[in-house]
């Protein structure tokens, strides 16, 4: 195993990364930006290097100073952790350039994943299911509406090389696509350079169901099943359970392992995640792969006790996968909730500044065992320049009630002062009957008027 | 190709198979025993100790490297037997070498044995090394360094470190494999101090097990490394050369993920092109059972047997077309194929045959005579030519003598043999059956003509003459022309024999394979029945890679020319 690991991410996950670095006796070096200087997550590292301004573009992002970190600091192992450069092949081809081991899929893999066309490609050959829709880029409006009729409507345009919503159009009927067409290209080509644009079947009223897959370097994969991330808005998501409400044991089970074989027939290797968008009629379709360790990871430790980071390291240092699938247990149900810095009842505008009192969650709340992931602190002064998110409650009971009830009562005994945040929001979610009923969809904060 | 050989019952009757048989397994019995002995290294307590570390004692990782249901063919297993260094042995000269198959091809493995004396380098080891090495050069075969080794054994250092031979030798030969294109792969277990840091260096591949390092000089010789509690893995570990120095490629955590990912690597390579080189035949065992070799040689060495008996249980199907029957009786040479490959067999014939000139007169067998050698050196000329691998099998007690042999020139026809098989560029494989006498030994490309393999059976005696002649020779003086003892004083008559037995049983012990073996004068000792699959091996290892040797296809082959022009 690595004897020195460099952690080029901040907040919770940097802190997250350190707790299973020091378990397994391993040195860890975490780099900051000068905004993050004292912040409480550094005192977990064994040396912290400032690698730049405020601006993540010249910190958190800046590949040269990080390399150059962890070089001065006599690292092997570089862990991006999400965002930043987690999914940067050039970052990752870098690292390994230099020796470094990094701690995710390698560049290959993540040139197939992190495009949409390719990705979807590779895996409609590996055997999983995706939208129909085009095979690449349809090149124009008559093209568009000629598939359309064949895979039917409602369709929807996406920008290629793009995400968040950009270059994204729904259309109904073959009018709307043909205005819609240059609308979306053009839409792209501003927020992407490019103005590339392919379509597909609009799936309305889906579930976002994602599958955990671990991945070695010698062709082992296995998966350890789904998360249900269907509460969100805009594409962010603010709560993930599992298991999904929607999926049946054997349908977990078949399906994941269809997954995790597809994941290593593309040639991936290490913890990733595949999304889904599972329609009302119970077809799963591929969405996306997360090259990275996924926020919302817990909610698969919890369940089945394996640590996500351990086996992120383990397999860079070119283990096998210590577990088979059939060594793989789900108990109970968790849930994690997103505590994000941002005004719920102000279209989640982010709200930085300083935390005045802070009372953690306690580690039980009625029959759950909860955890909080978080690096936060009465003092604590959120700074304006990176990701709203500061922590995550996540809850594990028996069953999906117990972890409910668990989520509110920890809610309750939590106390954060100072700034707004999406606690307010979850306790509405918790309390709302579609979200307890079980029967919700990716539509659900919107419909019920939670989604600012 | 026509049949050879008879049913075992048609060569020999029962009673005699039954004497001959013991007497082979007498033999056989004790070469099992002497592998055994070697491959338990230096006990139990050893591989204990290796496993105690997380580690696997060598055989254990020569195992999981090989391809399940393959078999391992060792080389130079008895080298340093019966040696003593201050009361310690070391078996196998403290290596195992030998040829694994991987993923469908042949590779030459390179091995400390850690369990004896945590993979020391012993007198002869880098000697032995080499000798792998050298194979692997001469058939472009892939190698695989599997190292532990704590460096040489010091206080044997002079006999290893300075001499031609000496253990910088192994690091020029990894340096001619890289210049030849032959590909390197080094899998580091554990300690790999000093010289031995260079040879997985020059490999191609470097993979470092989690307890593994690699320094010109170990914790013990740093100054002041104790003050700063410096371990030898901290100054070399995979945290160092994986990521630091870039000295190795990759870590793994352990021995059995370590041998996975170097199979994985020869899986990379290019595969044999032995199927190829079969031109549509497949591989078959002989119609005899080779395992009848065991039994099929006299118990006296002294008595004949028809060789074509012993070439039938070699060749597939026993099928074997013999090239120049009709001349040089005494000789055996011809074509079949082993494991559906051609290849090209010398043999002696010890039957009595037909004189060439006095009509109805037999002469011994065994012995190279003026028409023998002629034939063999155009055989052995033409299998060169046409790429066919050639099989020497040595029963032979030397030259004819005597005036009608210096008469014949039979020193200028010798010396065209030891030419031909000197320039010769095709693999040779010498297998010494029986007697490997005099320059005969030499003519039939014995040690010295670079075969790539020569494998000696329990019965071979390997000397520049019997006991009994070299007694002879040395007491020539006091002998008559009957080599009887001349003299009549009783006293000195006494002297004489009493010095003539002496000789005799110093030769006869200098004869024995096991000392041969030992100081590595035959490659691997092997019983009668298994040179077949020793030979298959080889032979496929001849024809595995591509692009460094002529292999013409058999329509075109110069033999066909030396069959027309002696008909």
């Amino acid at each position: 195993m690595f004897r020195t690991l460099l952690i080029a991410n901040r907040g919770e996950i940097a802190l997250r990364i350190a707790r299973t670095a020091d378990r397994l006796g391993i040195r860890t070096v975490m780099v900051h930006s000068e905004a993050d200087t004292g912040a409480p997550w550094l005192d977990a590292a064994d040396r912290t290097v400032c690698v730049g301004p405020s601006k993540a573009s010249a910190s958190y992002l800046d590949l040269d100073a990080i390399l150059q970190a962890a070089e001065q600091s006599d690292c092997q192992a570089v862990h991006p952790g999400y965002g930043f450069l987690s999914e940067n092949p050039v970052f990752a081809a870098a690292c390994i350039q230099q020796g470094l081991a990094f701690v995710g899929p390698g560049p290959g893999a993540m040139l197939v994943t992190g495009n949409k066309i390719r990705a979807k490609r590779a895996m409609a050959e590996a055997g999983v299911p995706v939208i129909p829709g085009s095979d690449g880029a349809v090149h124009d409006a008559d093209e568009a509406a000629a598939l359309a009729d064949r895979i039917g409507y409602p369709v929807l345009l996406k920008a290629a090389a793009g995400g968040g919503g950009k270059g994204m159009r729904a259309c109904a009927e073959p009018t709307a696509l043909r205005a819609a067409f240059v609308e979306a290209a053009n839409e792209a080509d501003k927020a992407f350079g490019d103005p590339a644009l392919y379509l597909e079947r609009l799936i309305v009223g889906g579930r976002h169901v994602e599958f955990q897959v671990l991945c070695d370097a010698f062709g082992g994969a296995i998966h350890l099943g789904e998360r249900e991330c269907s509460v969100q808005r805009n594409h962010q998501k603010l709560v993930e359970e599992s298991p999904s409400p929607a999926l049946s044991p054997e349908e977990r089970s078949r399906f994941g392992e269809r997954v995790a074989r597809a994941m290593a027939a593309i040639g991936y290797c290490n913890a990733g995640t595949v999304e889904f968008l599972r329609a009302p009629d119970g077809e799963m379709y591929f969405m996306e792969v997360n090259a990275r360790l996924q926020v919302e990871h817990p909610v698969t430790e919890v369940r089945t006790g394996v640590d996500l980071v351990e086996m992120q390291l383990r397999i860079a240092a070119l283990e096998p996968l210590p577990l088979s699938q059939a060594n793989v247990r789900f108990e109970g149900h968790g849930i994690e909730l997103r505590i994000n810095a941002e005004d719920p009842d102000d279209g989640f505008r982010p709200d930085p500044g300083e935390i005045t009192a802070f009372r953690a969650p306690p580690p039980e709340a009625g029959t759950a065992r909860v955890r909080w992931d978080s690096a936060v602190r009465a003092g604590y002064r959120v700074p304006p320049y990176y990701d709203s998110l500061i922590g995550k409650l996540i809850v594990h009971a028996a069953d999906r009630e117990g972890a409910i009830a668990g989520a509110v009562a920890a809610l309750d005994r939590t106390d954060l002062q100072g700034i707004k945040t999406t606690i307010p929001l979850h306790r509405k979610v918790l309390a709302h009957e579609r979200f307890r009923s079980g029967q919700y969809d990716v539509g659900f904060l919107h419909a019920a008027g939670l989604a600012g | 190709m026509e049949p050879i050989g008879r049913p075992r019952e048609r060569v020999l009757d029962n009673a005699a198979w039954a004497v001959r048989r013991a007497h082979a397994a007498g033999l056989n019995a004790r070469i099992h025993g002497l592998r055994a002995e070697v491959r338990a290294g230096w006990g139990p307590e050893y591989h204990a100790r290796v496993r105690d570390k997380g580690k696997l004692p060598t055989w254990d990782r020569l195992e999981r490297l090989r391809d399940p249901g393959s078999d391992v063919f060792p080389i130079g297993t008895l080298v340093n037997h019966g040696r003593d260094f201050g009361g310690r042995s070391s078996p196998g000269a403290g290596l195992v070498t030998a040829f694994v198959r991987v993923h469908g091809l042949w590779t030459v493995v390179i091995a400390n044995d850690n369990t004896v004396a945590s993979g020391a380098w012993w007198p002869r080891s880098p000697e032995k090394i080499q000798r792998a090495q050298e194979v692997a050069l001469a058939l472009r075969l892939p190698v695989v360094y599997l190292v532990d080794c704590s460096g040489l054994y010091l206080p044997e250092q002079s006999a290893t470190f300075p001499g031609r031979t000496g253990a910088g030798a192994i690091f020029r030969m990894n340096a001619l494999l890289s210049a030849n294109g032959v590909p390197q792969i080094a899998g580091v277990h554990g300690d790999c101090i000093a010289g031995g840091g260079y040879m997985p260096i020059i490999s191609d591949v470097v993979y470092m097990t989690e307890q593994a390092y690699m320094v010109i000089a170990g914790a013990a010789l740093i100054k002041g490394a104790k003050s700063q509690h410096l371990t030898s893995l901290d100054i070399g570990g995979p945290d160092v050369h994986v990521h630091l120095s870039r000295c190795a490629d990759h870590r793994v955590p352990d021995d059995e993920v370590l041998l996975r990912a170097i199979r994985a690597e020869v899986a990379k390579l290019p595969g044999s092109a032995a199927a190829f080189y079969r031109y549509g035949a497949d591989p078959a065992p002989p119609r005899l059972d080779p395992l009848e070799l065991d039994g099929l040689f006299p118990e006296d060495y002294r008595v004949a047997y028809d060789v074509r008996e012993v070439l039938a249980r070699l060749v597939d199907h026993s099928l074997f077309w013999e090239v120049l029957p009709g001349r040089g009786a005494e000789m055996v040479c011809g074509v079949g194929r082993v494991g559906g490959l051609y290849a090209g067999f010398v043999a002696n014939n010890p039957e009595l045959t037909e004189h060439p000139v006095e009509r109805g007169a037999k002469r011994p067998g065994g012995i190279l005579y003026r028409e023998g050698i002629a034939k063999i050196s155009q055989f052995s000329r033409a299998c060169n030519d046409d790429g066919i691998p050639l099989i020497w099998l040595q029963d032979i007690s030397g030259f004819d003598i005597g005036v009608e042999a210096e008469k014949q020139g039979l020193l200028g026809y010798g010396s065209g043999l030891i030419y031909t098989n000197s320039t010769n560029e095709v693999p040779m494989i010498t297998v010494l059956l029986r007697k490997a006498s005099g320059a005969g030994y030499y003519a039939m490309a014995g040690h010295p003509y670079r075969p790539v393999l020569q494998l000696a059976t329990p019965m071979a005696r390997l000397a520049v003459m019997e006991g009994r002649t070299l007694a002879i020779a040395a007491y020539r003086t006091k002998l008559d022309d009957e080599f009887r003892i001349a003299s009549s004083d009783e006293g000195e008559a006494e002297a004489v024999r009493r010095g003539m037995a002496e000789v005799e049983a110093r030769i006869s012990g200098d004869m024995d394979p096991v000392r041969a073996a030992s100081q590595m004068d035959v490659d691997e000792i092997v019983t009668p029945g298994e040179i077949r699959s020793w030979i298959e091996a080889a032979v496929e290892m001849a024809y595995q890679s591509t692009g460094y040797r002529r292999v013409k296809n058999p329509r075109i082959w110069s033999l066909h020319d030396l069959r027309i022009l002696s008909v």
